[in-house]
This record gives C-alpha cells, structure tokens and sequence, in this order.
C-alpha cells in the first residue's frame, strides 16, 4: 500500500518550490502531494482550509517572516509537522528559536536525498537524516 | 566691575592668589593687632613705673621738708621737677582732695571731686571706705583724650609724720599771771595716728612720644602686612600659573582633541601629580585607540559576514534549483550515456559550489564580537570534544598541557573557538595518517599573556602559507584552504589584541603559537 502525505511549501522564491515539488515526486511505495505557496499568508490561508501532513516554512519570507508563520502555525495547529529552510548563516539565532519548536531543519542548497529523507523520516520515523 | 557670579569663570590661579593673600591679610592682622595691644601696655607700664620711680623719690625728697612744713621749698622742688622727661605737672593732695602744692599754681586749695579718677579707685561707691588695702595702693591711668597718664603714689602715715613736732604752729596762750597775751610757739601734731594716707604725690606724664611710637608701629605694620600679601598673592599667582595652569590647560587641550575624535595627541606634563594624570590620560587615549581600531575591525568582520551571508543566499536558492533539477535529469529513463555524463558534472559542480559557500559561511560570522571573561584552556578543551568525534581525527593523539588556574582573559568564546577548531583542523590535514598534537597553554607572567601552542609532526606548511601569515598582508586568502583558515585566525586573533606566529618546515611538522593579552 502507498503511504501519502499531503505537503505545504512555503518559499519567496520559485525556483526553490519548483524544486521541492521535482523533488517529492511520487516514487514507488509515496505519494506526495505539493501544495505552494510564495508568502507566509498566502501559506496559512492554505493551512487553514486544507489537511497537511507536513509544511516546509521558508525562514526568510517577504512580509511576515518565517518564524512568526511557525508560531502561528504550531499555536493553531499543533499536530503539523513543520521543517525550517534557510540559506543564511547569520539566521542562528532564528535557527535557535525555530529548532525548538520546528520538526525538522534543513539548508539550502539540499539534494533531493536530503528532502526526502527528512521528510521521511518526521512523517514514517523510516530514516535516519542528519 | 565684575559680580561674584563671574568668580566661577576666574582662573584657579586667581582665585587661590587672592585666597592666600586674604588669608595672609586677616592672619597678620590679628597678629598685629595682639603685639600692638601688647606693644602698648608694655610702654604705658614702663612710663608709669617711671613716673613711680619718680613719686617715689620726690616724696623721699620732700619728706623732710613737708614734716618741717617748708612749703616755699616744697613748692619751688615741685616747679624744678616739671619739664623733665615728659613731666608735665606734679602735684600734692591730702587725702580730702585738696590740692595742697601743685606745678599749676593756679590750682592749689582747689577740691577734686571723688568723680577724679585719683578719688574713684579707692572710693568708686561714694562712701568713705576705701576698697583697697592701703598697702598696696598705687594707681595709673591713661586719659586717652589728652594723651597722658596720671601715675599716683600715696604717702602713708608714719610715726614722724603723727609724732613729730615739726609742724610747728604759732597759737596764742593767755598768761595766766599777769593777763597778758604772749605769743608761744607751740609744737602739735597735724596728722592723727589713725590715718594710713595723709594724701598723695600725683605726676602728669605726657604719652604722646609713646602714643605716636605706636601709632607709626601701626602704621607701619598695616603697610607690610599689605606688601607680603601681596608679594605672596603674586609669586603664588605666577607659580600656580606655571606648575598647575600650563599642566591643566594641556590637558584640558588634550581631551578637546579627544573629543573631536583624535586620539594621537600625547601630552607632556611633568612627572609630579599631573604629570601622573597626564599620563593615565595618556594611557586612557591608547585604549581608546585601540578600543577604536578593535571595533572598526569588528564592524569589519561583521560587514563582510553580512555579505557573505547575503551572497551565499543568492546563490542558495538557485543552487537548490541547479542540484535537484541536475538529479531529475540524471533520473530520466531516457537520459543517454552523453548527456547523463553532463548532467553528472553539472551536479558535482553544483555540490562543489554549495560545499566553497558553506565553507565561506562557516569562516565568516555576521554577528559582532561579544568580549566576555573566557578561560582559554576551557575553550580548548570544548573544540577537542567536539572534533575528536570525526572520524579525521581517531589516529591523531592528542596530548594537552595546560595549567588549571590560567588567568581568565577578555575575548569571544565563540570567535576564539573557531580559530582552535581551524587549528584542530589544520593539523589533521597535515597529518592524513594519524600522529601527535601537543596542545599547551602557558602564562607570559613578564608579558602579561597567556601562549597557545599547537604542535604536530605532520607534514607541515607550505612556505608562501608562512610567508604570508607572517607578512600580515592579506595574501593569505588566494593561497589555498590552509590559507584561509590561517587568514581567518589570524584576523580574530588581532581583533584580540594578540599575534599568531607559525614555524614549520617540509615535514617537520607545524608550530602555531598564539599570544593573547591578559
């Protein structure tokens, strides 16, 4: 039977979505379901009227940013799993805060064997990702 | 003139000439006021005792011819005395007040009331007792209107004086026979024995050269109170205007200038008190200066970590892009051995790229440096813990000599961290096939430093690495890894006030020493 897992990207930029998306595409035993979104509103619309299993929260959102999305995420609906991208250095101490109340973190530039191991493993507890 | 409100802008010299100069004006004052006080009490005595002396002998002189009633002699003795040594009059009273001789004839027979000072010492309450002990009596006054002092001496009552018959007296006595009157001369007594003083010898003594020796005295005195006032005021005024003014107004110079922002003026000012305050501001402009370059090179580092930061993600996202859409190619049943080959090398490139800019975000650092209290061998030993656990570092051996109590120095935990993990690094590069790292820490007690070395037995630095890290120039970074990862400590490390030094040769291993401030 195919596991399936409902998935929220939220990125400033499209390239990385479209990644994401290439990246989580069905495989033999998955089915992913990518949904985008490009802001962190637009995200947690999304978040309220659907079901996901698991959202990737982009930390340097335009607008709202991502670690009040988190929190807003995680007051709301406590039972999402949640990962925290980011490609800065000098967001430690955003790093600080997110890995607490975040599932899983993962820095860009990843490998489509990076995503997909964490995500994994946060949603079947399958693999162990570093 | 000026109001006192604008003592406050009078220079220190001024105010603490005029200070010295009043507080020498009121000293002297009182001090010539008491030996003046002094000066004239002294000279009227000394007048009076003369004057005394002179009663003295004059009633000694006079005796004779007052028992024997001689008032021609008596009166023209008197006369004689006058103009002597100031003498201005001399005078007899008996003890009712009746002027019985004087140098004034005028006023001989004239009664002196008991109001006349010569009355007032004994009968001041108006009665007839006297207050004083006769014995004792002998009485001077100064009438400061008219310049003179009155000197009395009494003249006591004495058996010749109440037994003598010499003052003889002329009495008629009635014959008792013959009814005639005949004229007898007949001797009795004037003075009863009961009286202690018959009268007095008063002498008029002018105090006019003393007066006017005192009054120069004064005078005289007044003026070099003045002089020295105001010779110490201004030899004062000159020497604070010299050894404190010049010292101050360079100093107050000096810390203008630092105000403005320049911190290279040094000030000379002695070697007493401010030369010692010159010197601690002296002391201060360096911190300054070094406090200014320490935080210039701070917003430095934390500028170009800022901007690695912002490029790295630029580049970041369309990494992301690049690597995963390079793998889905890669992963197409229809890619051919060619193409698979490019995709192969677009994606390896890619993976090159992510892993030279998380090197860069790993040696740059975009927050500024927060100094704190750090113990240096702690932060050792925390950079060991941490990459022992690589598998790099299970053949290297690590020995550790480092004192417990080192002195706790001022630096970034986390900055000084990076560079022993850059040095921890460096030498399991150095030795790919395991060996020794002798890490010590000791103190420069003399230097006041604490000296970190790192020595291991691999196959050492190249020499333009050493070249440039000792050259402090910053060719360091186009070098290679090794280059980098020194350029790094090195820039730390002189953000701490310190200096690093490596020794090494073509496998003779490697020596990096560090030397930070305490």
């Amino acid at each position: 039977m195919k596991r399936t897992a409902k998935i929220l990207a939220i990125d400033g930029e499209d390239i990385v979505l479209k990644s994401i998306s290439k990246a989580l595409r069905s495989d033999g035993d998955t089915e992913y379901s990518v949904t985008t979104a490009n802001t962190a509103l637009e995200g947690l619309k999304l978040v309220r009227s659907n079901m996901f299993d698991l959202i990737l929260l982009d930390l340097a959102l335009p607008g709202m940013n991502g670690i009040e999305a988190l929190r807003r995420i995680k007051s709301s609906y406590p039972l999402v799993s949640v990962v925290v991208m980011s490609g800065y250095s000098y967001e430690r101490t955003f790093l600080n805060e997110a890995a607490n109340n975040a599932d899983g973190l993962l820095s860009k530039p990843f490998t489509t064997e990076e995503i997909k191991c964490l995500v994994s493993h946060i949603l079947w507890g399958s693999e162990r990702c570093t | 003139m000026k109001q006192i409100g604008n003592l406050k802008y009078t220079s220190i010299s001024t105010r603490i000439s005029i200070l010295l100069g009043l507080i020498i004006l009121v000293t002297m004052g009182i001090f010539s006021a008491v030996s003046l006080m002094k000066q004239e009490e002294d000279s009227i005595d000394s007048v009076s005792r003369s004057a005394l002396l002179l009663s003295q002998t004059t009633e000694k002189i006079l005796r004779f011819s007052m028992l024997k009633n001689r008032r021609d002699e008596i009166s023209m003795a008197i006369r004689d005395i006058v103009g002597e040594q100031g003498i201005l009059s001399v005078r007899i009273l008996n003890h009712k007040g009746v002027i019985k001789f004087s140098s004034r004839q005028s006023e001989v027979d004239e009664h002196i009331s008991r109001a006349n000072q010569l009355c007032a010492n004994c009968h001041d309450k108006g009665d007839d007792g006297a207050r004083y002990p006769a014995s004792s009596f002998y009485r001077y006054h100064l009438d400061k209107s008219n310049d003179v002092i009155y000197s009395s001496l009494p003249i006591y009552n004495s058996p010749t004086c109440y037994n003598g018959d010499c003052h003889a007296t002329a009495a008629q006595e009635a014959s008792a026979g013959a009814g005639s009157l005949r004229t007898v001369l007949i001797a009795h007594s004037v003075h009863d024995s009961s009286q202690t003083i018959l009268g007095f010898i008063e002498i008029e003594v002018s105090a006019k050269r003393i007066i006017s020796n005192l009054d120069r005295s004064r005078t005289e005195l007044i003026a070099l109170t003045i002089l020295i006032a105001l010779m110490a005021s201004t030899v004062m005024y000159f020497s604070i205007r010299h050894l404190v003014g010049k010292p101050v107004t360079k100093l107050v110079e000096g810390t203008k200038r630092v105000a403005q922002g320049d911190f290279s003026h040094e000030i000379s000012a002695g070697r007493a008190e401010l030369g010692t305050l010159a010197e601690s501001f002296n002391h201060m402009q360096r911190q300054l200066l070094s406090t200014q370059s320490q935080l210039i090179e701070s917003e430095k580092l934390a500028s170009v970590g800022k901007l690695a930061d912002e490029i790295a993600n630029q580049i970041n996202n369309p990494l992301t892009g690049i690597i995963v859409f390079a793998e889905s190619l890669l992963k197409r049943p229809d890619s051919g051995g060619a193409e698979k080959s490019d995709y192969e090398t677009i994606l390896r490139e890619a993976l090159r790229i992510r892993e030279s800019v998380r090197n860069v975000l790993s040696l740059s650092r975009s927050e500024k440096p927060n100094f704190i209290a750090v113990d240096v061998a702690g932060v050792i030993r925390h950079a060991i813990s941490v990459l022992e656990k690589f598998s790099s570092f299970r053949n290297i051996q690590i020995i550790t000599g480092m004192p417990k109590a080192l002195p706790k120095i001022s630096a970034d935990p986390g900055l000084l961290e990076q560079v022993f993990l850059n040095l921890l690094l460096l030498s399991s590069e150095n030795m790919p096939a395991g060996g020794i790292l002798n890490i010590t820490a000791t103190l420069l007690e003399k230097e006041k430093q604490i000296e970190v070395r790192f020595a291991d037995i691999g196959k050492g630095l190249p020499d333009n690495v050493l070249q440039a890290l000792s050259d402090q120039n910053d060719k360091l970074e186009s070098v290679e890894r090794a280059g980098i990862s020194l350029a790094v400590c090195r820039d730390i490390i002189s953000l701490h006030r310190g200096k690093i030094i490596a020794a090494s040769g073509t496998g003779a291993g490697t020596s990096i020493t560090i030397k930070l401030p305490v």
